[in-house]
């Protein structure tokens, strides 16, 4: 079957599907994949249609205070594939204490697990096309290089692996829009519509309920879908945006009860040349400065914190990589020759590259999305954000980098200088991921959070979301394999909620 | 004991090699690095460059105002003492020896190492 257009849908519609998936992102499609199975009749709605177009692009603009961020029109897509169709394609499993409720940590802890989450990667790396799941046994087996000797201590070589669309001639990451069309079309039970922008949630009488969806078109069409149940699937901005503005019946908007929705919000900052790393011996392995392939993987290294280190000095996450080489001024080659030849090492071929890193920021609620007075074209609300980030944050990472050069000089493989320590500093070589986080973040107390561990909304009997929006603690690793798990988890709940 | 004309003789001729080898020691010093006579050669010695030290010791010693060199030395002979220096280092960076300097994170003995020859 082919993809509906639902500009062609006559104004007044009323479609009744067992399920309704709001958003054709990785997350929409793998609930869609995963449930093509059984009997229940999806219908997905997407916004876009299959390729970029400004006019629906400019529905996702709003405004920004803070730390400066990247425009909300800039950080996502908004068509058929959302975000998948420029990510970066870098997948690394969240680790055990990322679901851990760290005292230290204000707000952390997920309802649950990794152990929750283990049957579901298997599948999810098969969807993101990112090769045996291997990660850090990749250590384990042979190499096209060796590894950087790092002594005893609280870093460790780490990997990631990158999502590969397999058909394709550029080795690009998983597009999911383009590359599950086909298998989409193929669901008897799945009618997918494109050029469908969900604009509201109407509650039931009893507010127990959501009882239909606003759908409107930038072509003028306005019809409604009364489904059983509900998955926004809209990224990690744009479900709480529909949730704040579904605000006709509760004036703080559906889930909102509590004063959560929007409230958290996250990406992983990216700060570069964060740090000189200085390889006494000479060139580092090509996989620590670009992505390599081996025993079937699309892998590249990164210098991690060890779980343990990060309990004990209670420390976020961070994934430092290796940027580029550089050279070094005249202190940093009399600090290396001076320390290689008191550690009574030959330097004289050393090598020198910049560290950039992947951080993890502590859950913050100011960090949030409200809603402004401007509206976008369909009439919704559109969003500002409040950006924050903290000194801790940085302070967090720099322990880090203090125990990785600790640790070359236990091994006598190299050096370290930190090249970051101001506020202003860390600021002015700031990247952000692109990471969509936290803004309908999960949690059992519905004061704490918007949904609960099966990811339904506190309070309604009949909506759910998927993405990363629901992630409560972030950890540094990327996010689209782990929101892809958790939507497979998802799919086997709502086959159970279904009979 | 009794001490015989040709033992005075040969301690005498020790002395005058001695000496003599301690004018060739230094003038050979001087003329490699150019650098006069300090209490703390013994562990100066130990650089591999006085000059490369004192760059870094110079900004080692920018945040660590309080360096008194007499105490430092003393701490230093105390932790390196007889050992290899990179063996002694060794020990020191595993039990977590290390400070900053320049950004750099260094042994705290290389940095001590640095600030004396800086200090000097
Ligand atoms: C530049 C960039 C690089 C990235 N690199 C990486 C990376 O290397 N690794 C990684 O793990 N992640 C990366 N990401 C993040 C990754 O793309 C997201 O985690 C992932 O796409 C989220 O999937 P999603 O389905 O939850 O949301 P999205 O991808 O945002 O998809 C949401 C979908 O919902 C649709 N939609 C929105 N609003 C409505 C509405 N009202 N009605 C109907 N449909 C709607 C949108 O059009 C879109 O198709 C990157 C993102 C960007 C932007």
């Amino acid at each position: 079957m082919s993809f509906i257009d639902a500009r062609q849908v006559p104004n007044g519609t009323q479609l009744t599907p067992d399920l309704v998936v709001v958003g054709g992102g990785p997350a929409g499609i793998t609930l869609a994949l995963a449930l093509a199975h059984t009997p229940i009749k999806v219908l997905l709605l997407e916004a876009g249609g299959m390729e970029f177009d400004s006019a629906t692009q400019q529905l996702y603009a709003g405004d920004e205070t803070g730390v400066r961020y990247i425009p909300l029109d800039a950080t996502r897509l908004r068509y058929f594939g959302g975000c998948s169709n420029h990510w970066g394609g870098w997948s690394r499993p969240l680790e055990p204490i990322d679901f851990e409720q760290r005292d230290w940590l204000p707000y952390s802890g997920w309802p649950f697990s990794r152990a929750e989450l283990e049957p579901y990667f298997t599948r999810a790396q098969q969807l993101i096309e990112a090769g045996p799941f291997l990660y850090d046994t990749l250590a384990k087996g042979d190499l096209p290089g060796s590894l950087l000797p790092l002594g005893p201590g609280g870093v460790y070589n780490s990997f990631f692996q990158f999502s590969q669309w397999r058909g394709n001639a550029n080795h690009l990451p998983t597009a999911f829009g383009h590359r599950y069309a086909d298998a989409l079309k193929g669901i008897p039970n799945l009618q997918l519509m494109l050029h469908a922008n969900v604009t509201g949630l109407r509650l039931a009488h009893d507010v127990r309920w959501v009882d239909h969806l606003d759908v409107a078109t930038l072509s003028g069409g306005r019809f409604t879908v009364h489904p059983r149940h509900i998955v926004l699937a809209c990224g990690g901005i744009e479900n709480a945006r529909l949730l704040l503005a579904s605000n006709d019946v509760i004036s703080a908007g559906v889930g909102n009860q509590n004063d959560q929705v929007g409230r958290f919000f996250a990406d992983h900052a990216i700060p570069r040349n964060t740090a000189t790393l200085v390889v006494f011996g000479g060139e580092i392995a090509g996989f620590y400065k670009a992505n390599q392939d081996a025993r079937g993987a699309h892998f590249r290294a990164t210098l991690a914190p060890t779980e343990r280190f990060r309990r004990e000095q209670k420390l976020l996450g961070a994934l430092p990589t290796v940027e580029q080489r550089v050279e070094l001024d005249e202190i940093g080659r009399a600090a290396v020759a001076t320390t290689s030849a008191a550690l009574g090492v030959d330097a004289s071929n050393a090598h020198a590259y910049s560290l950039g890193t992947g951080l993890e920021l502590a859950p913050d609620p100011e960090r949030r999305l409200t809603l402004i007075d401007t509206r976008d074209a369909l009439g919704m609300p559109r969003l500002k954000l409040n950006m924050t980030i903290s000194d801790g944050d940085f302070a967090s990472y720099r322990a880090i980098l203090v125990e990785l050069g600790r640790q070359l000089l236990a091994a006598k493989s190299g050096m370290l200088r930190l090249d970051r320590s101001t506020r202003t500093e860390w600021l002015s070589a700031m990247d952000w991921g692109n990471h969509h986080m936290g803004t309908t973040r999960m949690h059992e107390d519905p004061k704490r959070g918007v949904v609960d561990a099966n990811a339904q909304v506190h309070g309604l009997a009949n909506l759910f979301v998927a993405g990363s929006s629901v992630f409560p603690t972030y950890g540094a690793s990327n996010p689209t394999l782990n929101l892809i798990a958790l939507t497979l988890r998802l799919a086997d709940h709502l086959k159970g909620v279904f009979g | 004991m009794s001490v015989s004309r040709r033992t005075i003789m040969a301690a005498g001729g020790t002395l005058v090699a001695a000496v003599a080898g301690g004018i060739v020691y230094e003038g050979w010093r001087l003329l490699r690095d150019r650098y006069p006579p300090t209490p703390y050669d013994d562990l100066l010695d130990r650089l591999n460059s006085r000059e490369d030290a004192r760059r870094i010791g110079l900004v080692f010693l920018g945040r660590h105002r309080n360096f008194t060199p007499a105490t430092a030395a003393r701490a230093l002979r105390q932790r390196i003492g007889a050992h290899e220096l990179s063996a002694a280092l060794a020990n020191e960076v595993a039990l977590g020896g290390i400070t900053e300097a320049a950004g750099w994170i260094i042994p705290e003995s290389v940095a001590g190492l640095c600030a004396l020859a800086a200090s000097v």
